[in-house]
C-alpha cells in the first residue's frame, strides 16, 4: 500500500510542476499532502509505531485540509495573481523531471545499502529537488511559496524513509513552525495601508 | 534553567498592551542574571544542555539583547515609528529571542533547528517593520531563501539521524550522545548530511555566494535587525556549526577542513573586494560581519577554539553597537561617509570611532589578539603536515585580503572625523547602549576573562 501512495505523492508533485493556476496548485498541494498523511500511517502500521500514526493524522489535518484553506483564504483577500507563468517551458520540463528522477536513482546508490526500502529514500530526495525546480520555474511569490510546503513535505518524506519517523516532540515543533510561517505570509501579504 | 526563557515571553505578552519602553528594555535586560547563572551552573538532560560553550554563547547574546533593548528605547524618535510598529517590533523580538535561547540550549538537533526556524521567521517581519517597498521585496526575498537555508539544515539533520540512528537509536538527535560517539558513526551518510547543515549555515551567515543577499536584507531593515542579525542570530548558527564540526573533526577532519577553508577562502575574497567598493554603512558593516564570520570558522576548524571564541565574542559586541551607531551617521543622508563622526559631538565620536578602529583589530581590540592566536593555530594545525607551504601561504593570503579591508575602514574612518559634516543629535540612551558594548568588549582583554574563555573548549 505504502508503494502505492508513494507513486501518487510523486505524481502529484510532477503534476504541479506544470500546472499554471494558483488555486490548481494548492489542490495539487492539498492531496501531495493527503498522500503523505497516508505514508505516515501506513508505514505506521507497518512498523506498529503509533507515534507515527498521530503524525500521519495531525498531517492530513493542517496540511491537506487547513493550510490550502488559509492559502485559498489569503490569494481572495488580497487578491492575489492566480495565473502563475513558467520560466521553463514545458518541453524542457519533460526532459528535466525525468533527469532529475534518474539523477537521485545513481545519487542513492553508494547508500542504498543501509535501507530496505532505499527507493523510499530516493522518491523523497527526487522530491526535494523538484521542488526546489518549482521554486525556481515559477516567477510569482505565491507559487514560491508553495515550492517551500512541497520541500517541507520531501523532508517529511525523507524523515519517515530514511528514519522511520523523528522524534515525536521535534515533529510537533516542526508543525507549530510551519503554522507560523503561514502567519508570517499573511503579515507579508497585508498591503501597508492595512497595517 | 527555564528561567532564561521567561524575560522572552514577558515581553511577548506585554507587546500586546500598550508599550512603555523603559519598561520592556528593563525586562530584556534581566535575561543576564538567569544567562549568568547558567554560566556556572551545568546541566544535561534529553533536550537541554548547559555546558561551557553554549552557556557562553548565551551570556554573549544576553548582553548584545541587553544593549539592542536599551537602543529601542530612542527607536520611535529616531526612526519615527508608530505604537502599532513599536508593539510589531517588541512581539518579533520576543520571539526571535525565543527561539535562539531554545536553539542555544538544546541538547537535541530538532529542537536546534525549530528554535533557529523560529527566529527566522520572526526576522522577516522585523525587516518590514518600517515600510518601503524595498524593506518589502527584501523581506520576501530573506523569507525564501532563508527557508531554503533551514531546509537545507533539516534536511542534513535528517541525514545525520539517519547515520547515527542504527548506532545511537533514540539519542542519535543529541548532540551530546554524537560528540560522545563519533568514533562509530557511519562517515559516509554523516559527513552528506554535515555539508549540507553547514552549507545551510552558511548560506544563513550571508558566506559566498550569498553576501549581498543578506547585505541588502541588512541595508533595507531598521538599525536593530543587523545588531540581532550580527550579534545573536549568527551565534546561535556558530553554536551548531562548532558542535558539529567536533564530530565531523573525529569523523574525516581532511575533508572538515578542506570544505570549511575553500567555502571561507572564497567568501573572504569576495566579500574584501564588496568592501572595498561599499558605499554606505549598513552594507560595509553587513560585509564585514560576513568577513569575520568566516574567520571565525577556519580558526576553528584550524583548532585554534580560543581563538575562534575571543573573535565571535569581539564581534559580537562589537558590531551590533556599529550598526545601531550607523542610526546616528546617517541621520541626514544614508549613502554619505563624510563628516559623519564630526557633527555628533565630542564623546559619542570617540565612542564610535573605537569601535570602527576595533572591529578592524586595531590593537589592544580583542580581535588583534584573536586574529594572532587564530593564525598561530592555523600553522600548528599544519606543522606536522605536507601542506606546511601551502598553509603559510593561506595565512598570508588571508592578510592580503585583510589589508583591503583595513585600508577601506581607515579612509572612511579619516573621511568621516576630518571632513565637514552636519550636526546630528543623539539620545542619551544611543550613548547608554554604546557604553555597555564598548565596556563588554574592554572586559574581554582582561587576563582573567582571557583565562576563561581559553578554558571553554579544554
Amino acid at each position: 500500500m505504502t508503494d502505492i501512495f508513494m507513486g501518487f505523492f510523486l505524481a502529484t508533485l510532477i503534476i504541479s510542476l506544470f500546472t499554471t493556476r494558483l488555486f490548481r496548485l494548492y489542490s495539487w498541494y492539498a492531496l501531495n499532502s493527503l498522500f503523505l498523511g497516508m505514508i505516515a500511517m501506513s508505514v505506521s502500521f507497518d512498523i506498529n509505531d503509533n507515534e507515527m500514526l498521530v503524525v500521519g493524522v495531525i498531517t492530513i489535518i493542517i496540511k491537506f485540509l487547513i493550510i490550502p484553506f488559509v492559502l485559498r483564504d489569503i490569494t481572495l483577500k488580497f487578491n492575489l495573481q492566480r495565473s502563475i507563468p513558467l520560466s521553463i517551458e514545458n518541453h524542457f520540463l519533460v526532459i528535466v523531471v525525468p533527469l532529475i528522477l534518474a539523477f537521485t536513482f545513481y545519487l542513492i546508490e553508494p547508500i542504498s545499502s543501509m535501507y530496505l526500502q532505499s527507493n523510499y529514500v530516493t522518491i523523497a530526495v527526487s522530491s526535494l529537488f523538484l521542488s526546489l525546480l518549482l521554486i525556481m520555474e515559477h516567477k510569482t511569490v505565491s507559487s514560491k511559496v508553495l515550492g517551500f510546503l512541497f520541500i517541507e513535505n520531501s523532508l517529511f518524506l525523507l524523515a519517515i524513509s530514511a528514519t522511520k519517523g523523528m522524534p515525536m516532540i521535534i515533529e510537533l515543533g516542526i508543525f507549530v513552525d510551519l503554522m507560523m510561517f503561514i502567519v508570517v505570509i499573511n503579515l507579508l501579504f497585508k498591503p501597508q495601508e492595512e497595517q | 534553567m527555564y528561567f532564561v526563557f521567561l524575560p522572552s515571553l514577558i515581553i511577548i505578552i506585554l507587546s500586546f498592551f500598550k508599550i512603555n519602553r523603559i519598561i520592556m528594555s528593563f525586562v530584556a535586560t534581566t535575561v543576564i542574571f538567569p544567562a549568568i547563572y547558567l554560566f556556572f551552573n551545568h546541566m544535561h538532560n534529553d533536550y537541554f544542555m548547559v555546558d561551557n560553550l553554549n552557556a557562553f554563547v548565551l551570556l554573549v547574546s544576553s548582553v548584545v539583547a541587553v544593549g539592542v533593548s536599551i537602543s529601542m528605547i530612542s527607536l520611535p524618535s529616531r526612526l519615527g515609528l508608530d505604537d502599532k510598529q513599536i508593539k510589531h517590533f517588541y512581539l518579533f523580538f520576543g520571539i526571535f529571542f525565543l527561539g535562539l535561547t531554545l536553539s542555544i540550549l538544546s541538547n537535541n538537533m530538532g529542537l536546534y533547528w525549530i528554535g533557529l526556524e523560529f527566529a527566522t521567521l520572526s526576522t522577516v517581519y522585523m525587516i518590514k517593520i518600517k515600510y518601503s517597498t524595498f524593506a518589502h521585496n527584501e523581506s520576501w526575498k530573506y523569507l525564501i531563501v532563508g527557508a531554503i537555508a533551514i531546509s537545507l539544515i533539516l534536511f542534513g539533520i535528517i541525514l545525520i539521524y539517519s547515520a547515527t540512528k542504527p548506532i545511537l537509536h533514540e539519542e542519535a538527535m543529541d548532540f551530546y550522545s554524537l560528540i560522545e560517539n563519533a568514533n562509530a558513526i557511519n562517515g559516509y551518510l554523516f559527513e552528506i548530511g554535515f555539508f549540507l547543515v553547514a552549507t545551510g549555515m552558511f548560506i544563513k551567515m550571508g558566506f559566498f555566494p550569498m553576501n549581498l543577499w543578506i547585505a541588502d536584507i541588512e541595508r533595507s531593515a531598521i538599525y536593530q535587525v543587523g545588531a540581532l542579525f550580527s550579534g545573536i542570530l549568527e551565534s546561535a548558527i556558530l553554536l551548531g556549526f562548532f558542535r558539529l564540526s567536533q564530530v565531523e573533526k573525529v569523523v574525516n577532519n581532511a575533508h572538515l577542513i578542506t570544505f570549511t577553508y575553500v567555502y571561507g577562502l572564497l567568501t573572504l575574497f569576495m566579500v574584501s573586494f564588496l568592501i572595498y567598493r561599499a558605499k554606505d554603512y549598513m552594507r560595509l558593516f553587513s560585509l564585514s560581519g560576513i568577513e569575520h564570520m568566516s574567520l571565525i570558522v577556519i580558526f576553528w576548524v584550524s583548532g585554534g577554539y580560543f581563538a575562534a571564541l575571543l573573535h565571535f565574542a569581539a564581534h559580537a559586541f562589537i558590531k551590533p553597537a556599529l550598526f545601531l551607531s550607523t542610526a546616528v551617521l546617517e541621520s541626514h543622508r544614508k549613502y554619505n561617509f563624510r563628516g559623519t563622526l564630526k557633527g555628533i559631538g565630542r564623546t559619542p565620536a570617540l565612542l564610535i570611532s573605537m569601535l570602527l578602529l576595533a572591529i578592524i583589530s586595531l590593537p589592544p581590540s580583542p580581535m588583534f589578539f584573536s586574529e594572532i592566536y587564530g593564525f598561530k593555530a592555523m600553522i600548528e594545525s599544519a606543522t606536522l603536515s605536507q601542506h606546511f607551504i601551502l598553509m603559510v601561504g593561506v595565512v598570508f593570503f588571508i592578510m592580503l585580503l585583510l589589508s583591503i579591508v583595513f585600508y577601506k575602514f581607515i579612509t572612511i574612518y579619516q573621511e568621516s572625523l576630518y571632513e565637514e559634516g552636519q550636526p546630528s543629535h543623539i539620545y542619551r540612551s544611543e550613548i547608554l547602549m554604546l557604553c555597555i558594548f564598548l565596556v563588554a568588549t574592554l572586559t574581554l582583554i582582561f587576563p582573567p576573562v582571557l583565562q576563561a574563555i581559553e578554558g571553554i573548549m579544554s
